[in-house]
């Protein structure tokens, strides 16, 4: 009877652990938030099974989408054996003329061309100027690409999850130069870089703001240290850095200072951490929380102009659009901000709009129409007007 | 009230909030945050753990007479047994009461692993996922992003075999140290096994954790050693040779 009895104990022992894992609940797979890009009426967006699609805005079809390679999804705990997954797309489709650039989150970065694309030629064609470059993982754990890319000239920036910041020749994907910046520690590069003057800025975990030369990657003498690191991409206004920090404030750091200009609230912390990038218009910065409130602060005093409760989490940056703010939170509500208003303490939205999935990713919007990508992987384009979902397509490939 | 928001609520979100306020309070180290809740955890867990050792320490003191009846019946084997099972319980004691020390931590391990997955965020989901589940001490949040590194191991990686032996020779050493003579050749053939495949199992699923987990597990073997040897006065049961060896 003893031994069936310690048996039963050992399976008491390890069910729990092997439930926990295979359920995967804690070991969350990369699953992208790639936001929307419009260019002349056609729609970039990256999907949940790791393509890269475009959509005419008109006609709502499909013009052509590109798959990535599937990786091997790691396996985490006791996970239930390896398998294929598509690759994570977070940072939002970059178009420069007839080519749209998207790093993955297995690490690669890629240029597509629109006519190469829609003829479903084998890729990289590079007669149409298409190529794909590879980030060298260089002994880190990983070397994905979250954050967007930044083209700039004839070049493009980006950071990696190796700590690295590189920069790539924009038309044959060659490497210019690379900046090692984070210590072994801190080695997740999950923000996008700014560019002011010849001056590249990015925001870290290890709390710095760091400048480097968008000309040969030098990190320059000026950085910016605070005791928590930052959970936004910077945002620059002027001669001034906006930021997002985990200790739950903004941040407003005139560059070259070693203090920062300003704390956003001026006295308790907010609720929650300051994810998504600020955006500032006209002395003023709106800023999206994760503690579900929209701040209007003033740009030279960090004093709060307005504020809105959304009540769920705001995980993507605001829109300015002519005089409209157009903010979502995660739950999927859009909300309208007319600027030309008068807004007082507590502000009102023009319009409220749900489009019934969460969002997370960022979001564009042009001719009063705003293009949404859903975490159930459909595209929603909402019209303001109108005050709801105009249409919507499904992003999830179908099978033949 | 789905019973993951409930566990959340009630073990999940309380360990992930200590061991991030923890690892503020000791310089931004992940690793002596572990090392510092698994103290806290063997302190919360100590009448349990006084009760085992004031089993194994009386099982030490039962051996002359363990020898006695041993002398006196070993050639009835029903018989030993049975007075070894009166012996038992005259004094107390459970031979299996090991075992629920361990069996109670189960969901401190279960927690833990969940808030080492969270708190070092191996993709964006779970780092936003984290903002969610810090409560709003300052303390908690300014220890954000946390270091994953701790004397050379990767605390959210896993198949680190330096970790996976440490954690099996431990636990056998705890197990041996604690384990009370059987009273019978089968249940003698079942302990061995048990002492055996416990710490291989444990160490072959420390090479499927991550190292963090990994980590409380040998430290909890260390204190549970260093106790039983204070307590007990000695290595307990980890020379003790087997009467039934002589028999098989």
């Amino acid at each position: 009877m003893k031994q069936p009895k310690i048996l039963l104990l050992v399976v008491v022992a390890l069910l729990p652990l092997t439930l926990v894992s295979c359920i995967s609940g804690y070991t969350q797979l990369a699953k992208g938030w790639s936001g929307t890009t419009v260019h002349e009426g056609i729609i970039y967006v990256g999907t949940m099974d790791g393509r890269v699609v475009s959509i005419n805005s008109s006609t709502e079809n499909l013009e052509w989408s590109y798959s990535t390679a599937p990786v091997t999804a790691p396996s985490s705990g006791l996970s239930c054996g390896q398998t294929s997954a598509p690759t994570a797309i977070y940072g939002t489709p970059v178009v420069d003329r007839d080519i749209v650039y998207i790093g993955t989150y297995s690490g690669q970065v890629l240029a597509l061309n629109m006519l190469a694309r829609s003829q479903n030629l084998t890729f990289p064609q590079q007669r149409y100027g298409e190529w794909e470059w590879d980030c060298p993982i260089d002994n880190a754990k990983s070397n994905a690409i979250v954050a967007a890319l930044l083209v700039r000239g004839d070049a493009i920036y980006l950071s990696s999850s190796n700590g690295r910041v590189y920069s790539l020749d924009k038309e044959f994907g060659d490497l210019n130069w690379e900046s090692k910046v984070l210590d072994e520690t801190h080695r997740k590069l999950w923000t996008s870089p700014v560019i002011q003057g010849n001056t590249l800025y990015f925001s870290a975990y290890d709390g710095h703001i760091y400048a480097l030369s968008i000309e040969t990657g030098e990190l320059l003498d000026w950085s910016f240290e605070s005791e928590t690191g930052f959970a936004s991409s910077p945002v620059i206004y002027g001669d001034t850095i906006f930021v997002g920090s985990f200790d739950r404030y903004l941040y407003a750091v005139k560059i070259g200072s070693d203090v920062p200009m300003w704390k956003f609230p001026q006295e308790e912390p907010a609720g929650n951490w300051f994810w998504a990038s600020p955006v500032v218009n006209e002395d003023i910065v709106y800023a999206g929380c994760l503690d579900g409130r929209i701040y209007a602060i003033e740009a030279k005093t960090g004093g709060k102009l307005w504020a809105f409760n959304a009540g769920n989490p705001i995980v993507s940056s605001p829109v300015l659009v002519d005089n409209l703010l157009i903010v979502t939170d995660e739950s999927g509500t859009v909300y309208v901000f007319d600027l030309s208003a008068e807004l007082g303490d507590e502000a009102v939205p023009l319009k409220t709009i749900s489009i019934g999935a969460d969002v997370r990713s960022s979001f564009s919007a042009q001719e009063g129409l705003v293009y949404i990508r859903g975490e159930d992987n459909q595209l929603y384009v909402v019209d303001i007007d109108r005050g709801g979902v105009s249409w919507k397509v499904d992003l999830t490939e179908k099978e033949e | 009230m789905s019973f993951g928001e409930v566990w959340n609520l009630i073990i999940g979100n309380p360990v992930l909030n200590v061991l991030v306020a923890l690892s503020q309070l000791l310089s931004g180290e992940f690793g002596l945050a572990i090392i510092a809740l698994t103290v806290i955890v063997r302190l919360i867990s100590w009448p349990l753990t006084k009760r085992q050792l004031n089993s194994t320490k009386a099982l030490q003191e039962m051996q002359p007479k363990i020898q006695e009846l041993q002398k006196k019946y070993g050639k009835n084997q029903q018989k030993l047994q049975q007075e070894m099972m009166k012996l038992y319980k005259e004094a107390g004691v459970n031979p299996l009461g090991c075992l629920w020390p361990m069996l109670i931590q189960f969901p401190i391990w279960i927690a833990l692993y969940q808030a080492i997955m969270s708190a070092l965020a191996t993709t964006p989901e779970s780092l936003l996922g984290l903002a969610q589940r810090l409560y709003s001490w300052d303390i908690v949040n300014q220890a954000i992003p946390l270091k994953s590194h701790f004397l050379g191991l990767d605390l959210g990686s896993s198949g680190n075999f330096i970790i996976a032996i440490i954690v099996g020779g431990t636990m056998w050493v705890q197990q041996k140290m604690s384990q009370a003579p059987a009273v019978d050749p089968r249940q003698e053939s079942t302990q061995r096994m048990m002492t055996l495949m416990m710490p291989l199992m444990f160490g072959f699923i420390t090479l499927m954790v991550p190292s963090g987990l990994a980590l409380y597990w040998a430290v909890s073997n260390i204190i549970g050693i260093i106790i039983q040897y204070f307590f007990t006065g000695g290595w307990g049961y980890l020379k003790f040779r087997s009467p039934f060896k002589s028999t098989q």
